[in-house]
C-alpha cells in the first residue's frame, strides 16, 4: 500500500482527473456566481458592475425573510421526521427479535425510489380540501375540522415539506439502519448486562456511538430544507403569491423569470454562505460533544 | 512499478486517441450537416413552435407555401420547447441563434439589449407587413419603443367569461350579467344549487392577473399598461376599486377554495362536466368548450359597477397586444432571406387560422374566406366584439411589475389575504420601478 502511495505521479494522474471535474463543475460556477453578484446583468447584455448593490437590496427584500423562514420550517420539519422517526425505524429493524424485518426496510425504502413528480401528484390529491383523503377521514370520523392544505398562506410550506420528509425518510432510514448495525453488539449487551433496558441502552450507547451518522444526517437534512425547491414548483408553484418560495426559488425566479441574473447569483452565494455555515454549525455541535 | 507506470502511459495515449478521433468525428458529422443543403439551397434554421395540432398545422402550412413561393429556401426546424424561452436564451449566450426564432415581448426585450434580434424597421418586408394589418393591432408588431423587432402571425388575443346556458336557466339568472353586483348575486344562487360558481385554473398565476385585469379595463380601457409609466408609484383608483371588486367576489364564493392549486386540466373540466357555471380562459377555449358542450355554452363581457359604465365599457377588450413573433438573428448569414422568409412564415401561419381553423384572431389581414364551421361564439367574437372594439389594452412591459402582479393577484383568491395587503404590495412594487 505504501508503494503505491508513495508514487505521487501516479496518485496526481489518478486524482487529477476527479479534481478536473469537480472544479469545472463546482467550483468554477461557484466563483463565477461571487463574481457576478457584484453585476447588473441579464445574462445575455455585458455586465455593469454596480459593487455591493444587489446585497443591499437583497436584505431589503421581502421575499429574503419569507425564504429564510420558509427555509428554517422545513429544515425543522425534516430533522424531525427524518431523523427523529428513521431512528426509531432504524433501531426497531435492527432488532433481531422484530419480525418482518426485511420487508419493512423495503417497504420504507420504497417511496425513495419514487419520481418526485408522482409523489406531489399523490399529495396533491391527498391534500385536496374536498375529495382529498385527509379531510375525507376526518369527515368520516365526523370531526369538522378541515384544512385547505396547500392553499394556506401559514401552514402550506409545513404540508409541503412532510411530503419531502415523507418520500426520503428512508434514506435517511438506511443511513441510520447502517450506522446502527455498525455499532458493535458487545456494547449492547455489556449494558443491559448491567441492568439497562433496551430503550435506555440505546440511549446511552448506540446513539452516542452514532455521532458520525448523525452528524451526515444533520448535514444533509438542514442543507437540503434550506435548499427545497422541486415539491413547491410542482404543488404549489411557490404560492398562494409568494408564501411557499425559499432561496432557491428566490434564484429561479430572479434568473430565469426577471433575467436579473447579477441579482440570482447574490441570493445564490447567500444561499451557499447559509449552507456552509449550517454545516460547520453541525460539524462544531458534534464535535464538541464528542470532546465532551 | 516500471510495468505499472507503461501500463499508465498506455491506458492515458489510448485515451487522448479517442478523444481526437471522436473530436474529428464530431467536425465531420458538422460538415456533413453543413452540406446537407441539396442543389445550392439556401438553409434557413428555424426555432418555432411545433408541439401540437395548433402549432403545427400553421407552421407546416407556412412550409408548404414558402416551397412554392421561393424554392430555393430549405426550412430546417428546431421545434421550441415550453420552457418560458429559456433554450433561446442559451443559444444566444453561446452564439449559436437559429436564422429566425418565434418568441415573446420579455425576451425581445432582453434580446434587443444583447443585440440578438434584427432591428426591422427599414426591410420592404416590414412596410408590406405594416400595410397589411389588420384594424387595432398596431401594437403586435411596433414595440413601445417604435421599432419593429417581429412579424406576429396571431392578434391581441384576450379572456371572455364563459357560462353554461343550461346551468343559468336551471337556477334561474338572466344573461347577460352586467354588474359586478349581478355577478355576486348569481354565485350565490349557484352556490346555493350546488354549483361551483366559476372555475378558473388559478395555479397558473397570469389568469388569475387576467381575471383582475377583466375588472380593470372596465375602468380604465389601458388595463395593466397604466402600470408601465413612470411616476405612477401608486395603484390608481381604478386598480383599487377592482381589488375590492376581486376580493368581494372571492368573499361570495365565486372561486373553489383550493383554486390557487387547480391546474388548467382539472379547472376545465369542472366546466365540462356541469359541476361550474362559469369558466374564465382566452378566446382560443372557445374551440374547446364547443366540443363538449355544444351550444350549451357562451360567452359574456367582463362586469363593471353598473350598467351604464358596463355599456360604456362593453367594447374595451380585456386583452393587450404585446410584440411578439418571428424575428431574426442579426448574425445569420442569410440575414436578408431570413426577413423575408419570417415575414411570409407569420403571414402564412395567420392565413392557415383563419382560413382552416376559423379564427378571426390574426394580424395581417387575408385576403381569402374564413373556414366554414366556424364556432357560433367564435362567429359572434368575429361579427360583434371585434368589429365595436374600440380599444385594447396596454401590454405591461416591466416584468417586476407582472410578476408582482401575478403573485399578488393569485393571493387574492385566498382567505386572510385582504385588498389593503394587495394594495400595499403592489405600491412598494410601484415605487421601486417606477420613480
Amino acid at each position: 500500500m505504501n508503494k503505491y502511495l508513495g508514487n505521487k505521479a501516479a496518485l496526481a494522474l489518478f486524482l487529477l482527473p476527479a479534481l478536473i471535474l469537480y472544479s469545472v463543475i463546482l467550483i468554477y460556477p461557484v466563483l463565477q456566481g461571487v463574481f457576478r453578484s457584484f453585476y447588473e446583468w441579464d445574462g445575455l447584455s455585458t455586465a455593469t458592475f454596480i459593487g455591493l448593490d444587489n446585497y443591499k437590496e437583497l436584505f431589503g427584500d421581502p421575499l429574503l425573510l419569507t425564504s429564510l423562514k420558509n427555509g428554517a420550517l422545513f429544515a425543522l420539519v425534516l430533522v424531525v421526521f427524518q431523523i427523529g422517526l428513521g431512528t426509531v425505524l432504524a433501531l426497531v429493524c435492527a432488532n433481531p427479535r422484530t419480525r418482518g424485518r426485511r420487508l419493512l426496510k423495503t417497504a420504507y425504502f420504497i417511496p425513495v425510489v419514487l419520481s418526485v413528480t408522482v409523489v406531489c401528484q399523490l399529495w396533491i390529491a391527498i391534500y385536496d380540501p374536498t375529495n382529498g383523503l385527509i379531510n375525507r377521514l376526518f369527515e368520516m370520523l365526523g370531526l369538522s375540522y378541515r384544512q385547505n392544505w396547500l392553499s394556506s398562506p401559514t401552514e402550506s410550506i409545513i404540508a409541503i415539506a412532510f411530503v419531502n420528509a415523507w418520500q426520503f425518510m428512508g434514506y435517511q432510514f438506511a443511513l441510520l439502519y447502517a450506522g446502527v448495525k455498525a455499532v458493535p453488539e458487545d456494547y449492547f449487551e455489556a449494558a443491559t448486562i448491567d441492568g439497562c433496558g433496551k430503550w435506555r441502552a440505546h440511549w446511552h450507547v448506540t446513539l452516542p456511538l452514532m455521532r458520525e451518522t448523525y452528524k451526515f444526517c444533520f448535514t444533509i437534512a438542514i442543507t437540503s430544507g434550506i435548499g427545497a425547491f422541486v415539491q413547491m414548483l410542482i404543488m404549489t408553484n411557490g404560492g398562494p403569491g409568494t408564501t411557499n418560495y425559499t432561496m432557491t426559488f428566490m434564484i429561479y425566479r430572479y434568473a430565469f423569470m426577471e433575467s436579473n441574473y447579477g441579482y440570482a447569483c447574490a441570493v445564490s452565494v447567500l444561499l451557499v454562505l447559509i449552507s456552509l455555515a449550517a454545516t460547520m454549525i453541525i460539524n462544531r455541535v458534534f464535535d464538541r460533544e464528542q470532546t465532551a | 512499478m516500471k510495468l505499472f507506470n507503461n501500463r499508465l502511459g498506455a491506458v492515458v495515449i489510448a485515451l487522448s486517441t479517442a478523444l481526437l478521433v471522436s473530436a474529428c468525428g464530431s467536425q465531420a458529422a458538422n460538415d456533413t450537416t453543413q452540406a446537407a443543403a441539396e442543389g445550392g439551397k439556401v438553409q434557413i434554421k428555424v426555432y418555432a413552435q411545433h408541439f401540437d395540432e395548433d402549432t403545427k398545422g400553421p407552421f407546416d402550412y407556412a412550409v408548404e407555401e414558402l416551397k412554392k413561393e421561393m424554392p430555393d429556401v430549405e426550412i430546417v426546424l428546431d421545434s421550441a420547447v415550453q420552457d418560458g424561452y429559456q433554450k433561446l436564451k442559451t443559444y444566444a449566450a453561446t452564439g449559436n441563434m437559429p436564422d429566425i426564432y418565434f418568441t415573446d415581448w420579455t425576451t425581445l426585450q432582453t434580446f434587443a439589449k444583447s443585440k440578438n434580434v434584427e432591428l426591422l424597421d427599414d426591410y420592404s418586408a416590414t412596410t408590406d407587413y405594416k400595410n397589411n394589418l389588420n384594424t387595432g393591432v398596431e401594437s403586435r408588431l411596433i414595440a413601445p419603443d417604435g421599432h419593429v423587432y417581429a412579424f406576429p402571425d396571431t392578434g391581441i388575443e384576450f379572456q371572455l367569461l364563459y357560462y353554461n346556458k343550461t346551468i343559468f336557466d336551471e337556477v334561474g339568472i338572466d344573461t347577460p350579467i352586467k354588474t359586478y353586483d349581478e355577478l355576486i348575486a348569481a354565485s350565490t344562487k349557484l352556490k346555493e344549487a350546488g354549483y361551483l360558481p366559476l372555475s378558473i385554473f388559478a395555479k397558473e398565476k397570469w389568469i388569475t392577473n387576467a381575471f383582475y385585469n377583466g375588472l380593470v379595463t372596465r375602468e380604465d380601457s389601458q388595463g395593466l399598461g397604466a402600470l408601465d409609466e413612470p411616476g405612477v408609484t401608486a395603484l390608481p383608483e381604478a386598480f383599487v376599486t377592482a381589488a375590492e371588486q376581486m376580493k368581494n367576489l372571492q368573499t361570495a364564493g365565486l372561486f373553489d377554495a383550493n383554486a390557487t392549486n387547480t391546474n388548467y386540466d382539472q379547472a376545465s373540466s369542472l366546466f365540462y362536466q356541469g359541476k361550474a357555471a362559469m369558466f374564465v380562459n382566452g378566446q382560443w377555449e372557445i374551440y374547446s368548450s364547443t366540443e363538449k358542450l355544444g351550444d350549451q355554452v357562451d360567452w359574456m363581457y367582463w362586469p363593471a359597477k353598473d350598467e351604464a359604465t358596463f355599456e360604456q365599457a362593453k367594447s374595451s377588450i380585456n386583452g393587450a397586444g404585446a410584440p411578439g413573433g418571428y424575428a431574426v438573428s442579426p448574425g445569420s448569414k442569410n440575414k436578408e432571406t431570413a426577413v423575408e422568409v419570417a415575414a411570409f412564415i407569420a403571414k402564412k401561419s395567420a392565413e392557415y387560422r383563419y382560413t382552416k381553423l376559423g379564427s378571426p384572431i390574426v394580424t395581417p389581414k387575408v385576403d381569402k374566406e374564413i373556414a366554414g364551421d366556424v364556432p357560433a361564439m367564435m362567429q359572434r367574437v368575429a361579427d360583434e366584439l371585434l368589429p365595436n372594439a374600440t380599444q385594447y389594452a396596454k401590454a405591461l412591459s416591466s416584468t417586476e411589475i407582472q410578476n408582482a402582479m401575478n403573485d399578488n393577484t393569485q393571493n387574492m383568491l385566498v382567505d386572510g389575504f385582504t385588498q389593503e395587503d394587495f394594495i400595499g404590495n403592489l405600491n412598494r412594487t410601484l415605487e421601486k420601478q417606477n420613480q
